[in-house]
């Protein structure tokens, strides 16, 4: 490791993944970079947009403004890791159906924050479902065809349980 | 030509027209088309691609050796670059290539030199690392002192920097000064709304690699692959098919990416110099600051209506900037939606030391529906006319005519009187409307090309691109349709000029350019694999149908679909086909309306759209799912337009100030309402799928109804977009 | 956002002091606002010293003084703790309206009281303003319609912390950790006027830190409540932060602090008498007139006047019977 490095391990998607990158580096641009997992996306470096968002130890935070450093022994979940195996997680599967996915650049931060809500709140309500992604901007659906493709998912998983 | 006869119309108005429509082509869809793919609700294709982040786009591109370049924008709204020294950057670590792009800066963000470099970070430094001899000019961003006289001339020169005139082909001053006189009511306000930028998610960017041969390949973030590869062209001074430019996916373009930026050029340079490919995105605050916007206004409107409330005279003065670029026109709605004898117009670019305006969903028409729309209902007020009753005895549009009374169904227009609300005193409710107009018909010229395999595979070529809009999926569905499939079954290439030419994705054009194309390609090659496979069914090739994934014969004998494709000789069928001329048909542009209710909170001047009832027409729906999105997407623009956003500069500097997402605003989840779309069904025999555009109608309506919503819920109008509770609290008086 | 600073993992306060006191070091707690202020080209440090590495800095546990809240507990957990919203709903309610759900999983109650102010000519390099060591304020002439109404410079920013007025309402103490040990102050004496310090909201000395912040219990009764342009997303446009005790149908105490209309938290005594001279439905009127007493707003934010007293009366209504 040169000097002005960081090494850090941790479990990436599940699976246990050690990197090694520039100090200065945000959690974003290892994934992106380092890691080549493009899935979550730019949008605006200073945590006001969402495209960023994964989930650190479960809860959804922006990675544009998490030093990579920080995620030393944590458990990070992006967009690439929602799915189970093959199978598409149900938000997944709503947002691909409900067609919540217009552009799809701001689908990744979308999921990673919704799949936080509906594992902390199953049954959150559409006021609920508002509040908990006030953090991301869609510029193309115009949102409500997100909330349906939320409520799909939790009525889905619901069934499931 | 064929002559073929149609029924258009809309339920409850059908007629029947002749058209001529090329013999090559299959029989027009009109009203009595029975179809089993078109019309559905049917899920993206690449839904999964974007939902796991698998979708690449620009920005995801990564190629072998690809460095990363970074721009040097001016600090200043006007200065000259007496020097632009690159030395030290290009000794900076990891630089391979510097170059200089512009000496005179116009605007605050303007393109001065770049570097690439092997990382992001590196580039950053040497970009700092330019040392630039700055000789800072006067400047002007301020609309009204760049009027004046006496005001910097933004581009040198004695050209002022108000540059208008009267329109053609209207009344004089003095008749409109007669028609105003005569009438029972009128009225004269000035609206101004501000200049909004397209904050697109993605932003603005290309990865441009030289091949060994000399051709170039660059990705870009763009709604026109055709006419980057023309400006890149251009630029370089090639052959257009010695530049090939791909686009997957796209994070949003509204207008923005329709032709080739500055960026794409920067990039292929550096990468020339560099010999390496290069990729350049553009930061938030660039996008903000030189990734386009729509232009400002102001509206001056003088109008006038007789007892009978039909309008005597429409008179507009207007300007307003796009910038260093003109474009600020926004007269369109009202010269042509209402019918008046008397119309007048007068129209000034200003142009001013800011960022260049570019197309933004439905240019002009959103300034210019809000200003002659809130005009609607003042004059309505005076008449004591109902504004939905006003508006249609001055308005000859069947369509819209009838979608008023279904929006007003549901918005319960006849309670408008008698709104409740959730807060006593501190709140009112409002009911307000909106007429649509825009044209969406399309453009010939754009190609397709179908190929089917002896295996039964189909696949469209097509180079369009889809911007989010969902062109992809509805490419798929026209040749399912066609050819008794699903649209999963069909393989669709865009995005990519080696294949054959297609229009930018702009003007609400992509879906009724390219899908009679589509169909006509696809029914070509459908006619080459029944005759192939005629024999086998002992049937002529005119008696063969596609439907239900089988090749049926008229007396009912049958093959499937991939048995019918193994009689082709040879590896496959392919035929290409050209979008005719728009036939002579029922309407060439699109009507709709927009209600919207808001609740406006007395105290704080805080406006909440409760909800919007949209009824928009676009010919014959391909996929109500993706039409659906893109009516809720142009509402929440124009919600977000009506309320929250606007560029602001420093006017001693000329700076941006608000060039983030924080402090330029955008509607996010908590500002949606509830939205209810009506999909008024048009045949309008114009293609032979009769297919509109709807990507900009929806925005068109919204931030006027929003307004007369307003207006209806406090009694007073407020002309200044956008509409922020500093505007509600003085209306109110409240200090 | 490419300084070459070094990246400290603090393990106790003690050496996270030791490590702020090196040349050019700046805490971290949940790197919202030091990030932001790194990226737009305002902040290089040298050193970066992690305080969510100390183990246990986090803690939201009651004493027997009340409430002491960790430097680096999330406001996300601030604002789902149920005791400490039983005991304290008005800090709670002002952890919650901060930004965005997801800021809130990241940002630390110490990172929220020193963030620094939203000014657009502050966050933008481009300008060298007095808060930044240069001359004057470039908002006195140009785009003022978010600054403060109260202070009367030489810098407008407003202070843009929610919980700040809060825990002044609540009369919280914080507990510093330096270099030369540990210090407590009321919260209100941590914030300073532009014209006495205009390089910075609040004072710390070299190496220092906020470790804790501790609310004593005594003002039962409290609320927060922010305007917002954009309520998906916003800082405070104005905000009252009321604590107090009622008495049947009117206060005994309260404290009136108003947010994002000043350069710190604002107190308002006047507010306050007029609250507790009348019952809580008659205060509504004079305490929220009153509460925009001695404004002086600039060109563009007289706005700002209605928007403070439709804060403050929101606030005093809300504890009216429902």
């Amino acid at each position: 490791m040169k000097n002005g490095e960081q090494r850090i391990e941790f479990t990436l998607n599940g699976d246990k993944t050690s990197v090694t990158f520039p100090t200065f580096k945000t959690l974003l641009e290892v994934l992106r970079e380092e890691l080549n997992l493009t899935g979550t996306k730019h949008g605006c470096e200073l945590g006001e947009c969402g495209a960023c968002a994964v989930l650190v130890d479960g809860k959804p935070v922006l990675s544009c403004l998490m030093l990579a450093v920080e995620a030393d022994g944590t458990k990070v979940t992006t967009v690439e890791g929602l799915a189970d195996d093959a199978r598409l997680h149900p938000l997944q599967e709503a947002f691909a159906d409900c067609g919540a996915a217009q552009c799809g650049y701001c689908t990744p931060g979308f999921l990673c924050t919704a799949k936080a809500l509906l594992d902390k709140k199953p049954d959150a309500n559409r006021r609920e479902i508002s509040e908990a992604l006030a953090g991301n901007i869609c510029r193309c659906t115009g949102y409500i065809q997100i909330f349906e493709a939320v409520e799909q998912a939790a009525a889905k998983m619901a069934v499931k349980k | 030509m064929a002559k073929r006869t149609l029924r258009v119309g809309y339920p409850g108005n059908y007629r029947e027209i002749e058209v001529d429509s090329p013999d090559a082509e299959p029989a027009p869809w009109d009203a009595d088309s029975k179809l089993a793919v078109v019309g559905k609700r049917s899920p993206r294709l690449e839904g999964a691609d974007k939902v796991t982040g698998k979708a690449k786009y620009t920005a995801d591109v990564k190629l072998q050796g690809m460095l990363v370049a970074r721009v040097l924008r001016s600090p200043y709204a006007r200065a000259t670059a007496r020097s632009i020294g690159l030395a030290k950057a290009l000794k900076m670590p990891g630089v391979k290539a510097a170059i200089e792009v512009e000496k005179e800066a116009r605007y605050h963000g303007q393109a001065i030199a770049a570097v690439a470099a092997e990382t992001e970070a590196q580039a950053e430094d040497a970009v700092a690392a330019i040392e630039v001899d700055w000789a800072v000019g006067e400047h002007v961003v301020d609309v009204e002192a760049a009027r004046k006289p006496n005001a910097p001339r933004v581009h040198g020169g004695k050209n002022p920097n108000e540059r208008g005139g009267e329109a053609q082909n209207t009344a004089t001053e003095e008749a409109c000064v007669t028609a105003l006189k005569k009438s029972h009511a009128t009225v004269d306000i000035t609206f101004t709304t501000p200049v909004v930028t397209h904050s697109c998610l993605e932003s603005h960017g290309s990865v441009a690699r030289w091949e060994s041969d000399g051709s170039l390949t660059v990705w870009d973030s763009t709604q026109s692959i055709f006419g980057v590869r023309d400006g890149l062209a251009r630029g370089f001074q090639l052959p257009a098919e010695k530049v090939r430019v791909v686009k997957e996916h796209m994070g949003g373009g509204f207008g923005s990416k329709l032709g080739m930026g500055q960026h794409s050029m920067i990039a292929a340079r550096l990468a020339r110099e560099a010999k390496a490919p290069v990729k350049l995105m553009l930061t938030r605050k660039e996008e903000h600051l030189a990734g386009g916007n729509r232009p400002s206004s102001v509206q001056r409107v003088r109008a006038g209506a007789d007892k009978d409330g039909k309008l005597t005279c429409l008179w507009l003065q207007s300007h307003g900037t796009g910038g260093i670029n003109g474009g600020a026109n926004c007269a369109g709605p009202l010269m042509s939606l209402y019918n008046c004898p008397v119309r007048r117009l007068w129209h000034a670019d200003v142009i001013t030391n800011a960022s260049p305006a570019a197309a933004f969903r439905a240019p002009g028409h959103v300034q210019g529906m809000f200003a002659l729309e809130s005009t609607m209902d003042e004059l309505a007020g005076k008449l004591g006319l109902d504004p939905i009753e006003f508006r249609k005895r001055n308005d000859q549009n069947e369509m819209r005519q009838a979608e008023y009374g279904e929006g007003a169904k549901m918005a319960g227009w006849e309670a408008r009187a008698h709104l409740p609300n959730s807060g006593g005193r501190h709140k009112a409710r409002g009911l307000g409307v909106s007429a649509s107009i825009w044209g969406g018909g399309g453009a010939p010229g754009a190609q397709a090309r179908c190929v089917i395999s002896r295996d039964g595979a189909v696949e469209i070529q097509c180079g369009t691109q889809d911007i989010g809009t969902g062109t992809r999926t509805i490419i798929a569905m026209i040749a399912a349709e066609e050819l008794g499939l699903k649209p999963e079954q069909v393989l669709v290439k865009l995005g990519d000029t080696t294949l054959p030419f297609s229009h930018g994705s702009g003007g609400s054009m992509t879906a009724p350019s390219v899908t009679p194309a589509v169909r006509a390609a696809t029914a070509a090659a459908r006619g080459r694999v029944f005759e192939a496979c005629a024999k086998s069914l002992k049937a002529d090739a005119d008696n063969l149908t596609a439907k239900g994934g089988n090749v049926v014969a008229k007396g009912g004998a049958s093959i499937p679909w991939a048995e019918a494709c193994s009689k082709i000789a040879g590896a496959n069928v392919s035929e290409q086909a050209t979008r005719a001329q728009n036939f002579r048909g029922y309407k060439d542009g699109t009507a709709g309306c927009q209600f919207a209710e808001v609740e406006v909170d007395l105290e704080t001047g805080h406006v909440q759209v409760l909800r919007v009832v949209a009824v928009h027409d676009c010919g014959r729906v391909v996929n109500p799912l993706l039409a659906e999105s893109q009516i809720n997407g142009g509402i929440i623009q124009g919600l977000s337009y009506a309320l929250l956003e606007q560029r602001i500069l420093d006017d001693a500097t000329g700076r941006m100030m608000n060039a983030n997402f924080s402090d330029y605003r955008i509607a996010g989840p908590k500002e949606i309402p509830e939205i209810s779309v009506v999909l008024f069904d048009v045949s309008n025999g114009r293609t032979n799928t009769g297919v509109m555009g709807i990507g900009e109608p929806p925005i068109v309506p919204t931030p006027a109804a929003i307004a007369n919503a307003v207006a209806h819920a406090i009694g007073k109008r407020i002309t200044d977009l956008p509409i922020t509770p500093d505007k509600i609290l003085a209306a109110l008086g409240k200090k | 956002m490419t300084s070459p600073f070094t990246f400290w993992d603090a393990r106790t306060a003690e050496e996270a002091a030791a490590l702020l006191s090196k040349k050019g070091a700046m805490a971290l707690g949940g790197g919202v606002d030091l990030l932001g202020e790194m990226k737009e080209g305002i902040r290089a440090p040298e050193h970066i010293v992690n305080l969510r590495s100390i183990p246990g800095l986090d803690k939201i546990q009651k004493t027997d003084r009340g409430w002491r809240v960790g430097a680096t507990a999330l406001l996300t957990d601030i604002a789902d703790h149920a005791d400490l919203r039983k005991d304290l709903p008005g800090f709670a309610e002002s952890a919650e309206a901060v930004a965005t759900p997801q800021i809130r999983n990241q940002g630390t109650i110490g990172g929220n009281l020193a963030q620094r102010p939203r000014c657009w000519y502050y966050r933008a390099a481009e300008f060298a303003c007095v808060k930044k060591g240069g001359k004057g304020c470039p908002a006195e002439k140009g785009e003022n319609r978010y600054l403060a109404i109260f202070g009367d410079g030489p810098c407008h920013i407003v202070h843009p912390s929610d919980c700040a007025p809060m825990l002044v309402a609540l009369d919280a103490r914080l507990f510093l950790r330096g270099p030369d040990g540990a210090r407590d102050l009321p919260i209100a004496d941590f914030y300073e006027l532009p014209s006495k310090n205009a390089l910075c909201e609040f004072t710390l000395k070299p190496g220092e830190f906020i470790e804790a912040v501790e609310i004593p219990t005594a003002l039962p009764r409290s609320t927060y409540v922010k305007i917002r342009e954009k309520d998906s997303f916003d800082f405070a446009i104005a905000a009252c932060a009321i604590a107090g005790k009622i008495d049947g149908d009117h206060f005994t105490d309260a404290r009136v602090v108003l947010g994002g209309v000043a350069p710190v938290p604002w107190r308002s005594v006047t507010a306050e008498a007029n609250l507790r001279k009348n019952t809580i439905a008659d205060a509504v009127e004079p305490a929220s007139n009153s509460a925009t007493d001695g404004a002086r707003p600039m060109s563009q934010n007289a706005w700002k006047i209605p928007m403070t007293k439709a804060a403050v009366a929101r606030a005093i209504r809300s504890f009216l019977p429902r």
